[in-house]
C-alpha cells in the first residue's frame, strides 16, 4: 500500500465494520486486563486540551508517562481524549487475533482498516498497535511487553495517536524544536541532523525558555501558538561534549554506541525553562557552516514549507497532503529565516533572541 | 514533444503548494520533493491550467521575448523531467485550454528553470513492506520471519 493509498480513506459507513468489531474487542481486552492488572491513569495538558491516559498495570507507566512529567494536567479535569494503554505480558491479556491478512505499510496503516473514523496502525518496531476511534475520542494502544518499547519512544510517546487527534481539533503535530522567551518563540526545522536539537540545547543552557527539541504541537488558528510536548532531548554522542552539563540527565548512557542520548530535562537543574508553551513568531531552518559566526538571513516561505512539511507528513501513519496544506499556511503568515550555525554555540541563543527582540519576530537581519 | 498534449498535475499522488513565486511540490508515491523558483513556478503555474507545451512556449516568449531560442528548448526540457519524476500527467488536448490571463509571468528577467530535487524522505517510504504474518495473525517483519 502506497502513502498515496493509505492516505485515501475511505468514506463509505459500511467500510468500518472490521476496524469498528477490531477496536471493540480491543477496548474489552483492555478492560479485561485493567480489571486483572489494576489501573493507573494520568491526566495531561497537551496542546491546550486534556488527555487522559488509562494504564493497566504498571509496566507501561514510566516508559509511556515520563516524557510528559511536566504537563500534569490536574486529576478532576474533564479529558478530552482518553488513551488505553497496555501490554500482555504483564496483564496476562492479549488482544484478539486481528482478522487482516493483508499488510501494514512501512508506515503502520493496515489495509482496510482505516476510515474516516477508525485509525488502526501496527508498530513495526514495538511490535504492537494503534488505534483510535475518531467519533469517541479513544484510543487503544497494546504492546506485547513493556521491554518492547523502543528507547526513542519513551523520548517521544504517543506520538502516532496524538498526531491523528490533534489533527482534528485545530492543531498540529510538527517535527520540529522549539525555544523563546517572553517575547515568544520560534520552531526550529529541518530533518533529522540538521541541527534542531543542538540548536535548542544551546538555546536552553543560555537560560531560553524551551518546549522541545523533536516534536511539538502547533495551533492552527491565528494568533499562532506552539505548545510544548515533551521534556525530552535526543542528542547524537559526538556531539555531548557541547553539553557536559545534561551528562547525569541521559536515561541510556551505557548504549550511546547504538542509540542517542535520551535526556529527561525535567529532572535537572533547567526544569524551570521547560514551558507549555509560547506565541509563534518565526520559523527557524538550521545550517550547519562548520564556520565560527552565527547569522540570520530571511528565508523565503516555500524555504520553510520544504523544511517543515516533507519530515513532517512522512514521519506518521496517515500524514500526508492535509499536512501539507496546514504547514503551506502557516509558513504563509510567519516570517523564516536561515540560522547559519557556527561553531561557536552562545551565538545561536543571541542570534535568537535578537529575532525575539525585534519586531516580534520580524528583525531587519540582512536578506 | 506532441503539440496535442497538455499537461496536468498528476492529482493525487502529487501536492504541491506556490508561495511568492516559489513552488513546493510533493510525490506521496515516492517520497521526493521539488522547488521551482522564478520562470520554473510560472511554467508549474501553466501545468496548472492544463496547457499544451506549445502554449505555454507561447506564452512565455510573450513575456520573454529576448529569450525565445532559451524558452524553445527549456520548456520541454523541464516538462520531460517532471513526467519522469511522476509529477505531471500528459493528456490528449481536446480543444484549446483557456489561458487565464492571471497566471501569466510578471515582467521580470528570464530565468532558465530549474527542478531542484531532494530525495532524504526516501528512506522513510521504499523499504519493503510487511507481507507475512505470524501465528497469532500479527505482521512480521521480513527480517524477522528469515530468522
Amino acid at each position: 500500500m502506497s502513502i498515496a493509498q493509505a492516505t485515501t480513506i475511505e468514506a463509505d459507513r459500511s467500510c468500518d465494520h472490521l476496524p469498528r468489531a477490531f477496536f471493540e474487542d480491543c477496548q474489552q481486552a483492555f478492560e479485561s486486563a485493567a480489571e486483572a492488572a489494576g489501573e493507573e491513569e494520568r491526566r495531561l495538558a497537551l496542546g491546550g486540551y486534556c488527555i487522559r491516559l488509562r494504564f493497566a498495570g504498571r509496566a507501561l507507566l514510566e516508559n509511556l508517562s515520563r516524557a510528559f512529567a511536566h504537563l500534569a494536567a490536574p486529576p478532576d479535569r474533564t479529558p478530552d481524549l482518553t488513551i488505553c494503554l497496555w501490554d500482555g505480558e504483564s496483564t496476562g491479556r492479549q488482544p484478539p487475533r486481528p482478522q487482516w491478512r493483508e499488510h501494514a505499510s512501512i508506515r503502520g496503516e493496515v489495509e482496510g482498516y482505516n476510515t474516516s473514523r477508525f485509525y488502526t496502525t501496527y508498530e513495526h518496531e514495538a511490535g504492537g498497535f494503534t488505534l483510535f476511534d475518531a467519533h469517541r475520542d479513544v484510543a487503544n494502544v497494546w504492546v506485547p511487553a513493556a521491554r518492547c518499547v523502543p528507547y526513542w519512544v519513551k523520548g517521544s510517546p504517543l506520538r502516532t495517536v496524538l498526531y491523528w487527534w490533534m489533527g482534528l481539533h485545530e492543531r498540529q503535530l510538527v517535527h520540529a524544536a522549539a525555544v523563546g522567551n517572553s517575547l515568544g518563540g520560534v520552531l526550529i526545522t529541518g530533518k533529522s541532523g540538521s541541527g534542531k536539537s543542538t540548536t535548542a540545547l544551546a538555546c536552553l543552557s543560555a537560560g531560553m525558555q524551551y518546549a522541545g527539541d523533536d516534536y511539538v504541537i502547533v495551533g492552527l488558528k491565528p494568533p499562532r501558538f506552539t505548545y510544548a510536548l515533551y521534556t525530552t532531548a535526543k542528542v547524537c554522542a559526538n556531539h555531548l561534549h557541547a553539553f557536559p552539563h545534561l551528562t547525569n540527565l541521559i536515561d541510556n548512557p551505557q548504549r550511546l554506541d547504538t542509540e542517542k542520548a535520551l535526556i529527561f530535562l525535567n529532572e535537572g537543574n533547567l526544569a524551570a525553562q521547560l514551558v507549555s508553551g509560547f506565541a509563534l513568531r518565526a520559523i527557524v531552518v538550521p545550517r550547519v557552516t562548520g564556520l565560527l559566526h552565527t547569522r540570520l538571513r530571511k528565508a523565503s516561505p516555500a524555504a520553510a514549507l520544504a523544511a517543515l512539511a516533507p519530515t513532517t507528513m512522512f514521519a506518521h501513519p496517515r500524514g500526508g497532503a492535509h499536512d501539507f496544506k496546514r504547514v503551506a499556511e502557516l509558513a504563509r503568515t510567519v516570517p523564516s529565516y536561515i540560522l547559519e550555525c557556527g561553531t561557536d554555540l552562545r551565538q545561536i541563543p543571541q542570534a535568537i533572541t535578537a529575532l525575539l527582540e525585534t519586531n516580534g519576530g520580524s528583525p531587519g537581519v540582512e536578506g | 514533444m506532441n503539440p496535442r498534449t497538455r499537461f496536468r498535475v498528476n492529482t493525487p499522488t502529487v501536492t504541491h503548494e506556490t508561495i511568492d513565486g516559489e513552488s513546493v511540490i510533493v510525490n506521496l508515491g515516492t517520497g521526493n520533493y521539488y522547488s521551482l523558483q522564478g520562470t520554473g513556478a510560472q511554467i508549474w503555474a501553466l501545468v496548472e491550467q492544463n496547457q499544451s507545451a506549445e502554449a505555454m512556449i507561447a506564452c512565455l516568449k510573450h513575456c520573454f521575448p529576448a529569450a525565445a531560442g532559451e524558452i524553445d528548448l527549456c520548456v520541454p526540457r523541464l516538462l520531460g523531467e517532471m513526467l519522469e519524476e511522476q509529477l505531471i500527467v500528459a493528456e490528449p488536448l481536446l480543444g484549446a485550454a483557456p489561458l487565464r490571463p492571471e497566471i501569466l509571468p510578471s515582467p521580470g528577467a528570464f530565468e532558465t528553470p530549474a527542478l531542484q530535487k531532494f530525495t532524504d524522505m526516501q528512506e522513510l517510504l521504499l523499504l519493503d513492506p510487511i507481507h507475512e504474518v505470524d501465528e497469532a495473525g500479527w505482521p512480521q517483519k521480513k527480517a524477522d520471519v528469515t530468522v
